[in-house]
């Protein structure tokens, strides 16, 4: 009954991607606006054939049937209701059910967003793009990564159960989800992408119009990524959130693509520079998706995130050669027209810190792409077998990590065109001050090491500097509110407004960045790794902390059972680290229990038990700072949303010379969003309106 | 980024895109003739080299060091009693050894992989097996010979050589095999 | 802040420097120690069972067992690439988590570096050619370049949409007098030459700056030096009917200056960085003083020499003499003059040369022990040993004394003393002499 639904789902989304790529391109053939306008019907119904196998899915896993081969190996009838639920996602098929049904969603609303243009060439391209992928992505589920084959002989009575370390933390629920939105919405500016250049179309306005969505898909990505890194430190027991493993960093190729894009799209949109860049940093971000769905699916790298092996391997190579060929041609084709009808004007501006964010991350990506990949081309070019692991990308990562903090402490002072010494100085005064301060604070307080003080002193100079950006738009806030008539009480209140907006959400999100980077600095260079031995009742110390075995516990529940050493830190706190079976007759994994706290976090693992009673090792890693990670990914998705929030109100005089030479384009460096300095060439403090150049004759 | 000639912007553009997809090309290529990392085989650099030493004590509490002996191969099998792979594999070599007990030219010894010597003392008298069992308590056996994870099973030539890794669950004809291929090469 | 009389930048790049210079310790660097070794080399050794992780961050028993070996093999004195191709001879090249820098694994350490190079000189070329570009002709205007219509009229939208730009932010006060009118004049000047190619020159009225803006023909003062009255809108500019009328062209000789200041600016931020990059890379805290990017540790020769002898001075313990014996011969190789490798290894053969009965050995231990006390007179053991000989071999009562009234005037620790107590006795009465009192039988 449930493969019935499902499969009739799986089909009808295909039929309606396949159906919806010839009509759109029958109408294109063809050049009627009529049936280029029912084309967009077949988004909808995508998203409910996705829907319905998702829900037929659903009730198969929440009701243990198996029947379904997917179910059998992934549900056991002792797996509680919220792990059944999140088995959607614990395994290959059922990850590319809800890719499917993601990209549905996207494409239903993209659909819906342009329905008054969808007779435009433009936006007939990019969804017939999007119907490609969807076919692409349904027809694998109606081939190899069928979610709802019928099990291979007798229905099994007992199900395998999930994958033990996806039972441990209901983290499980949000983290996939999350990531599937950010990943699958880069589709969308590909689309576009692939739109524009396809019918030369190259001017701005679908970037500015898809601005929204590729944040948007950005920044569920990002809180996907730290998700992960969260549940990595809670669940896996190194006391570590990151290892440069082969999956996450399938998640962070497309992240770090898409944060230069996000950045760079600003001057085009301001300026109409950089346009090859943000093409090709669209066709990288889309593409690394699929490569990265690909080796992570494909078994072709070992990972202790992989997914099982199948048979999907030669076709998402395909897809993704597909899409390059495609993305990379237009741009290569499309070369002469694409160039920009002008230059950077000088490096020391915004634009030429944009550009030099893009060289740092796309840098820095192909160093981790090289590295991911190395060990196979190794392999192919006959040396043998290498690794490559975490200290190689660790070594790579703290310059470009450095660099990437100076930019952004610079970069926000930086005024666009052109700037000079001066300017620059009387700007950054502050926030350099702030960065030299902390590192002799630090150096005083007998911290010791270059990277971490060079982390910190740039840290606090990246911050200051997004601080100070900050205070200065909610000044510029205040002073319109002022301005406009508003009681001294009402316009302190506006001052919200100079914390929303594009610029302002943006800078929230910067010093989200740097308290992460501040933590990881810390974390990662003054942990104490040890262990100690201690007999029930024994106390021992390590590094400033106490920590006494009271006792164990033993915990029993249908659908698991563990055994618990019940540990007390620094007479305060107790914490249980643990030693769970979950389902019958699986292998025992260690659960970590961790006492956070403001300054530090003690993480704490069993090590051994002995056979008779008596001394029981315990792992313990200490390490500084963990928590500011967790709270710079909260300012991160604050400003995210922040970000989302429309700033000021474009004044109607601003100028525009040709309709449609990007109607939003902010052209007056507004105090909400710009950068402003307070001196004496200011007026009223109203901001500053150009007339006059560039009217029409 | 300039607005320099359209003509150097035809060129760049057009070799930078033929020089990423050729990159891409070769990655590709590479990519899609992998095989699947679970059933590549993990090399063995001793494969071919003298073995190390193999002696200890036995679960039973005997000492034990392997003495080489002119004809006689011998098949060193790292094993763990809560490893499901070892269990396939134990009826077949109980078989081997059987095979190659009378005629004495190859004889079979196990080592315990990170496990205590209760559970492989039970777990080899429950499988039957006669053969000298080693306690490995501190791994350095199985570091000497570089084993990540039971089963490994490694093939020594009389002369000391280690001819064979396998990582798998093994049979008792792929030993054979095994054997028969090094003795034809190197008699 | 353009009042200079606070050299506030001076101050904090001298502060900067101190201070990273004191807390990253390149001053005071030792020898890593035993535990700083052991802990980074397990940081890049693989856990043979696990996946990903290092042996320095798994607890799973063979992750336990390599890393008591590779503090073992430490305490034998091997160097870090020893310990790691022992680890490799056994597991396979896989077992260290970053590839080794040769062969073809070097491409992964090359390959990013070169990448790097290849950006950065593409970035300097263009910046290059087009800093050229802007003092010589207006880009685009090489008659013999075929523009169609719609790129010409993108090229002039760019231009008005830049201007309008640039007297937007000026008025914001983003840009300086000096820049707005740089800026102003070349884009007026590319507007012309597009104009000049295209007849229907519709754009006088872009040429008009904006309104209240201050484009005169007063020479361009120093920044802020000059005041302009915004808002008096004073001499606005008469309609051009030329391209080039109400741009004043900046002086050259001051943009030369400024272009060249900008070089330096340019130059010293460069350099710093650069520095910087090369400081983090090497002095990484994964690395330990003397440790090479590649991770080999090159110790001096004092620290070679030191090792060695602690190396030997433990096998002699383990009763390794033989060993020991070649160790010490191997440090007086290089280094004939090393008392301490003369003066064990005098002993050393002296009791060979004992027990077996050699008198040609014993008359070597003989020459390395006085040339030993010969060296270093006030070293303790020598003179023991000397003294020894002396007494044993030589029935030199007299002589032995001597001797051992140097070693115990020498300070030896007390365990020494009270191992020798019997000899030194024996000789102090032999040779009719009171018996010191660190050696009295008591």
């Amino acid at each position: 009954m449930n493969g019935t639904f499902g499969h009739t789902g799986v089909l009808l989304g295909f039929a309606a991607a396949v159906v919806g790529v010839v009509v759109i391109a029958a109408g294109l053939a063809r050049g009627r606006a009529s049936t280029l306008r029912n084309g967009r019907l077949y988004a909808p119904l995508v998203l409910v054939g996705g829907v319905v196998a998702l829900v037929a899915m659903e009730h198969a896993l929440v009701t243990h049937d198996f029947s379904l081969a997917y179910v059998a190996e992934n549900n056991s009838r002792a797996t509680p209701l919220l792990y059944s639920f999140t088995g959607l996602w614990s395994a290959l098929a059922g990850s590319i059910l809800l890719w499917g049904v993601v990209l549905g969603g996207y494409a239903t609303a993209m659909v819906w967003r342009f329905r008054r243009r969808s007779a435009d060439e433009l936006v007939a391209w990019a969804t017939l793009v999007v119907y490609v992928v969807a076919a692409f992505f349904f027809g694998l589920m109606l081939g190899p990564a069928d979610p709802f084959r019928h099990v291979a002989g007798p229905v099994p009575a007992v199900g395998l159960g999930p994958n033990t370390l996806l039972q441990d933390n209901p983290l499980v629920l949000i983290h996939p989800p999350l990531l599937y939105l950010g990943v699958v919405g880069f589709t969308l500016p590909f689309a576009f992408a692939v739109a524009s250049l396809i019918t030369g179309r190259l001017d701005d306005d679908w970037q500015g119009e898809t601005r929204r969505w590729t944040l948007f898909a950005w920044a569920f990505l990002t809180m996907g990524i730290l998700l992960g890194a969260w549940w990595s430190y809670q669940v896996l027991g190194w006391g570590g959130f990151w290892g440069w493993d082969p999956v996450e960093n399938a998640a962070l190729l497309p992240w770090l693509v898409g944060t230069a894009y996000l950045h760079s799209v600003m001057v085009q949109q301001r300026r109409g520079l950089l346009r090859i860049w943000n093409l090709s940093l669209v066709v990288a971000a889309f593409s690394l998706t699929i490569l990265g769905t690909f080796l992570t699916r494909s078994g072709v790298i070992q990972s202790v995130h992989s997914f099982s092996n199948s048979t999907i391997g030669p076709l998402l190579l395909g897809f993704f050669g597909l899409v390059l060929v495609t993305g990379v041609g237009l741009i290569a084709w499309r070369g002469d027209r694409l160039r920009s009808p002008g230059g950077i004007d000088s490096p020391v501006s915004r634009e030429g810190a944009f550009l030099a964010n893009n060289l740092l991350f796309v840098a820095f990506a192909c160093v981790v792409l090289l590295g991911t990949v190395f060990p196979l081309l190794y392999e192919a070019l006959g040396g043998g077998q290498v690794a490559v692991g975490a200290p190689y990308f660790n070594r790579f990562f703290v310059p470009v990590g450095l660099g990437l903090l100076f930019l952004m402490a610079v970069a926000p002072a930086l005024p666009w065109r052109k700037t000079s010494v001066e300017t620059m100085r009387g700007r950054l005064a502050a926030p350099a001050a702030a960065g030299v301060a902390v590192v002799a604070v630090c150096v005083l307080a007998g911290i010791h090491g270059l990277e971490p003080l060079l982390a910190f002193g740039l840290g606090a100079f990246a911050g200051g500097s997004a601080v100070r950006a900050l205070m200065l738009s909610v000044r510029g806030a205040w002073r319109g509110a002022r301005s406009s008539g508003a009681p001294p009480a009402r316009s302190v209140l506006a001052g919200w407004r100079g914390l929303v907006g594009r610029a302002n959400g943006g800078m929230v999100v910067h010093v989200g960045v740097v308290v992460i980077a501040v933590g990881l600095a810390a974390a990662t260079s003054f942990l104490h790794r040890g262990e100690l031995h201690l007999a029930k009742g024994q106390s021992g110390t390590f590094a400033g902390h106490t920590v006494t075995f009271v006792g164990t516990r033993t915990v029993v529940s249908p659908s698991h059972s563990a055994l618990e050493a019940v540990l007390r830190v620094d007479g305060g706190g107790v914490f249980r680290p643990a030693l769970s079976t979950f389902g019958a007759g699986s292998t025992p994994v260690g659960t970590p229990a961790i006492d956070s706290g403001w300054r530090d976090d003690v993480y704490l693992t069993i090590t051994s038990i002995p056979d008779t009673g008596g001394v029981w090792t315990f792992g313990v890693v200490e390490q500084p700072l963990v928590m500011w990670l967790w709270i710079g990914a909260g300012l991160v998705a604050g400003g995210s949303v922040l970000s989302a929030i429309p700033g000021r109100r474009r004044r109607p005089t601003d100028p525009v010379s040709a309709p449609s030479a990007g109607a939003d384009r902010p052209a007056v460096p507004r105090g909400a969003g710009g950068d402003t300095v307070p001196d004496h060439r200011r007026g009223s403090g109203a901001d500053p309106v150009p007339v006059g150049a560039g009217d029409p004759p | 980024m300039g607005p320099e000639g359209a003509g150097t912007a035809r060129h760049t553009a057009r070799w930078v895109g033929i020089t990423v997809l050729v990159a891409a090309a070769g990655l590709v290529a590479v990519l899609a003739t992998r095989p699947p990392a679970a059933v590549s085989e993990v090399q063995s650099p001793l494969v071919g080299k003298p073995a190390p030493p193999v002696a200890g004590t036995t679960v039973t509490g005997a000492p034990y060091a392997l003495v080489p002996a002119p004809g006689r191969y011998t098949v060193v099998n790292f094993f763990a009693s809560w490893c499901e792979p070892c269990r396939t594999e134990g009826p077949d070599l109980v078989r081997f050894q059987f095979e190659h007990q009378s005629a004495g030219d190859a004889s079979m010894i196990s080592v315990v992989f990170d496990d205590t010597v209760g559970a492989a003392r039970a777990y080899q008298s429950q499988l039957g097996a006669t053969w000298p069992t080693l306690a490995d308590p501190a791994g350095r056996l199985a570091l000497s010979f570089g084993v990540r994870a039971p089963p490994s099973t490694f093939v020594i030539a009389p002369d000391g050589r280690v001819v064979a890794y396998i990582v798998a669950p093994v049979s008792a004809s792929d030993l054979d095999k095994i054997i028969a291929d090094a003795r034809s090469t190197n008699p | 802040m353009t009042i200079r009389k606070f050299p506030l930048w001076s101050m904090l790049a001298v502060v900067l420097v101190v201070a990273l210079v004191a807390g990253s310790g390149i001053l005071r660097s030792a020898p890593p120690s035993a535990a700083q070794r052991a802990a980074a080399i397990e940081s890049v050794v693989r856990c043979p069972s696990c996946e990903d992780l290092s042996v320095a961050t798994s607890s799973a028993p063979t992750a336990l067992t390599v890393r008591s070996t590779v503090r073992q093999l430490i305490a034998e004195g091997r160097t870090d690439q020893q310990v790691k191709d022992y680890l490799v001879a056994r597991y396979g090249s896989s077992i260290v988590l970053e590839p080794p820098a040769s062969g073809w694994s070097l491409l992964v350490w090359l390959l990013p570096l070169l990448g790097g190079l290849v950006a950065t000189v593409a970035v300097a070329t263009v910046l290059i050619r087009r800093r050229h570009a802007v003092d010589e002709e207006p880009a685009g205007a090489d008659g013999t370049e075929p523009l169609d219509g719609v790129a010409l009229e993108e090229r002039r939208r760019f231009l008005r949409l830049s201007l309008a730009d640039a007297d937007a932010e000026y008025l914001a006060g983003d840009l300086s007098d000096k820049d707005y009118l740089a800026l102003r004049h070349r884009d007026m000047l590319r507007l012309a030459a597009l104009e000049a190619r295209t007849p229907e020159v519709s754009g006088a009225a872009a040429l008009r700056p904006a309104r209240g803006v201050i484009v005169a023909d007063q020479p361009v003062g120093g920044s802020g030096s000059t005041p302009f009255d915004r808002r008096s809108g004073a001499t606005e500019d008469p309609a051009p009917a030329d391209p080039t009328g109400g741009a004043v062209a900046p002086p050259p000789r001051r943009s030369h200056r400024s272009r060249r200041s900008r070089w330096y600016l340019g130059g010293a931020v460069a350099a710093f960085g650069a520095a910087l990059v090369v400081g983090v890379s090497l002095f990484a805290t994964n690395r330990l003083p003397g440790q090479t990017p590649t991770g080999s540790v090159s110790l001096s020769q004092d620290q070679q020499v030191a090792q060695s002898l602690a190396q030997a001075a433990v096998l002699e313990n383990q009763g390794q003499a033989g060993q020991a014996a070649q160790l010490y011969q191997s440090v007086l190789d290089g280094h004939p003059d090393n008392e301490v490798a003369l003066a064990q290894l005098g002993w050393l053969e002296y009791q060979t040369g004992r027990s077996g009965g050699r008198a040609s050995l014993i008359g070597d231990a003989r020459a390395k022990l006085n040339r030993a006390v010969r060296l270093d007179p006030g070293d303790f053991a020598a003179r023991l040993y000397l003294g020894t000989v002396l007494w044993q071999r030589d029935g030199n009562a007299p002589a032995a004394v001597e001797q051992y009234g140097r070693f115990l005037a020498d300070g030896p620790p007390t365990a020494l003393v009270d191992q020798a107590a019997p000899l030194v006795r024996q000789a102090y009465q032999a040779a009719g002499e009171p018996v010191p009192p660190s050696v009295a039988a008591g």
